[in-house]
């Protein structure tokens, strides 16, 4: 029988099978990963000199690593608390590296979780991480209380990182960091001199008032609801408790650069090991995702054509058709069965991405305490030595003025709480 | 006591507390900068180490010829990194942490009609390695199996 005598029902049964099919390899199409190298961003750099009064230094807080509470959530979305933990702690020194690297900034700083005490603040939200894919939702506010961000980033690695090469590569994501800075740029660059110059005046007042609040509350304007402050009045230039006070900030700075020290030393203590789990997370995922197509694809191939066989089979009456119908189905049949192969190698990827994440939190989990311990002692021991000067600084206000210090303190924890 | 004697006597119990901070820091950052150059000394050691390691191991494969190379930069660290590269089946030589004698193991018999294995694709190197880690004769020979079906197809 020739194709021209092939009954219409078969025809349309083909054609249904083949949108059908159409549809789901495209479905199948989209969890390809692309693996071309991309375009670097490039962290714009500063080409004239700043001036020191609209130099503003930035805070990276650690990020929030955004580890659901149930255990068998984390499983399913692949999180590693002590791994997360860990990315909170890395992830700031490298957008942090990456603002230095610009020259447009002043000090830039990785700050405790809680803190907010610099001219602008950075914080972020892990939202995913796993070695193919990096978002990370981003707040940037300033002293004043003005936002100047608040937005998602997402990037795919790099995979040029991932190979061996003598010289350090960058790092995979570097795009998203260089991103980071290059907005964070665009949002100082439309603010005027003179208010870049109060974001830095108001920060030390903050700083001073939570110290000092009988001393400096009169020189700020807070507004609870909005969030914001402003300058009332600038204290006087030999005031000899802004003096101190300046000596006390003196110490904060101290005190944070050694918690950010700590902060390095973390990050390159588990830099090599954690490179290695994303790297091989994402060969992983790569391979997970190209077995999951090809088991798709698979699948349905199989199962059209067993659909298109055993229809032809229904509409010939010659036995050449017949055998070809057959055929069809026995071909279908194991590329059903081939789709169903697939699905162990997709088991199998599952569990060394399991395997690979439980292994690096092992390893990464004693270096995770270690530095959350120095972290808090340090923070402790420094509380003490804040207290005295809160103290002191009473003391000098009271002898100064003759006046009672009558406003009521804020209780400040060390390393630049506000 | 006057504002001025009142005010010098803060100033030197300020001063009291400045120095006692400023003498934790400059200890605390001592021992960070201790520990970063311990760190060092010992990634350089290592590192030439795990050249080293890497070198006498190309030796080995190309005698053995089987063995995959899973150990690779680092030695004294080699126990957890070593787990890594198992479970990502590593190609071995990436450098890291992974090596030392854990990273090193996995040397049972490999069959003589298994090929070198340096054309393997991850699937691959994870039956592989899975197949040489297996205790059990019947189950290594089972994976074996799976591993000459799986390279047969991918040819």
């Amino acid at each position: 029988m020739t194709s021209s005598n092939t009954p219409v029902g078969s025809g349309r049964s083909w054609r249904a099978c083949c949108l059908v099919l159409a549809l789901m390899l495209g479905a199948a199409g989209c969890v390809v990963q692309d693996e071309r190298p991309m375009a670097p961003v490039v962290a714009q750099k500063a080409t004239a000199e700043i001036p020191q009064a609209e130099l503003l230094d930035v805070g990276v807080r650690m990020f929030d690593p955004n580890i659901p509470p149930d255990p068998v959530e984390q499983e399913k979305r692949g999180i590693y608390p002590d791994v997360r933990k860990a990315e909170s702690r890395y992830m700031p020194v490298l957008l942090r590296d990456t603002l230095e690297s610009t020259g447009q900034w002043g000090q830039v700083r990785v700050l405790p979780a809680e803190s907010s005490g610099s001219d602008v603040n950075i914080g972020a939200r892990i939202i995913e991480s796993d070695g193919s894919v990096l978002q990370l939702a981003v707040t940037v506010t300033d002293a004043t209380g003005r936002t100047w961000l608040r937005k998602d980033y997402e990037g795919l690695a790099d995979t040029r990182a991932y190979k061996d090469v003598p010289v350090k590569p960058r790092d995979p994501f570097d795009n998203v960091y260089a991103t980071i800075a290059n907005d964070l740029l665009a949002a100082r660059n439309e603010l005027t001199r003179e208010q870049r110059v109060q974001v830095h005046q108001v920060a030390n007042l903050r700083f001073a008032s939570e110290l000092a609040p009988y001393a400096f509350n009169p020189y700020l304007v807070h507004d609870p609801k909005r969030g914001t402050y402003a300058i009332a009045r600038l204290p006087a230039e030999g005031d000899p408790v802004v003096q101190r006070m300046d000596r006390v900030h003196e110490r904060d700075y101290a005190l944070i650069d050694t918690l950010n020290e700590h902060y390095t030393n973390f990050g390159e203590t588990i830099d090599d090991a954690y490179v290695n789990w994303r790297k091989y997370s994402h060969e992983e995922l790569a391979a997970a995702a190209d077995a999951k197509r090809k088991a798709l694809t698979r699948g349905l191939l199989g199962a059209a054509a067993v659909i298109g066989g055993v229809m032809a089979g229904q509409n010939t009456n010659s036995s050449a058709g017949s055998a070809a119908a057959t055929a069809a189905v026995i071909g279908g049949i194991y590329a059903f069965k081939s789709g169903l192969d697939m699905r162990a190698e997709i088991k199998m990827h599952d569990e060394s991405l399991k395997q690979l994440g439980s292994s690096f939190q092992n390893e990464v989990q004693p270096s995770v305490v270690d530095i959350e311990g120095r972290t808090l002692e340090l923070k402790g021991s420094a509380e003490q030595q804040y207290a005295e000067w809160r103290r002191l600084l009473r003391e000098l206000y009271e002898n100064e003025t003759g006046l009672p210090a009558t406003t009521a303190e804020t209780t400040r924890p060390a390393a630049g709480k506000r | 006591m006057t504002t001025e004697d009142k005010r010098a006597e803060i100033d030197r119990r300020f001063d009291e507390t400045f120095t006692v901070f400023d003498a934790r820091m400059r200890k605390e950052q001592e021992t960070i900068s201790q520990e970063r150059a311990g760190r060092e000394g010992q990634e350089g050691q290592e590192g030439q180490e795990g050249q080293e390691g890497r070198e006498g191991q190309e030796g080995q494969e190309g005698q053995e010829g089987q063995e995959g190379g899973i150990a690779s930069g680092t030695g004294s660290e080699g126990g957890q990194g070593g787990d890594v590269a198992a479970g990502a089946g590593s190609q071995g030589g990436g450098g890291g942490v992974g090596g030392g004698a854990k990273g090193g193991s996995g040397s049972r018999d490999v069959p003589a009609d298994i090929p070198d294995g340096r054309d393997d694709d991850i699937v691959a190197r994870q039956l592989r390695e899975a197949a040489m880690k297996e205790m059990d004769p019947e189950l290594r020979e089972r994976l074996w199996e799976e591993y000459r079906k799986y390279k047969q197809s991918t040819q």
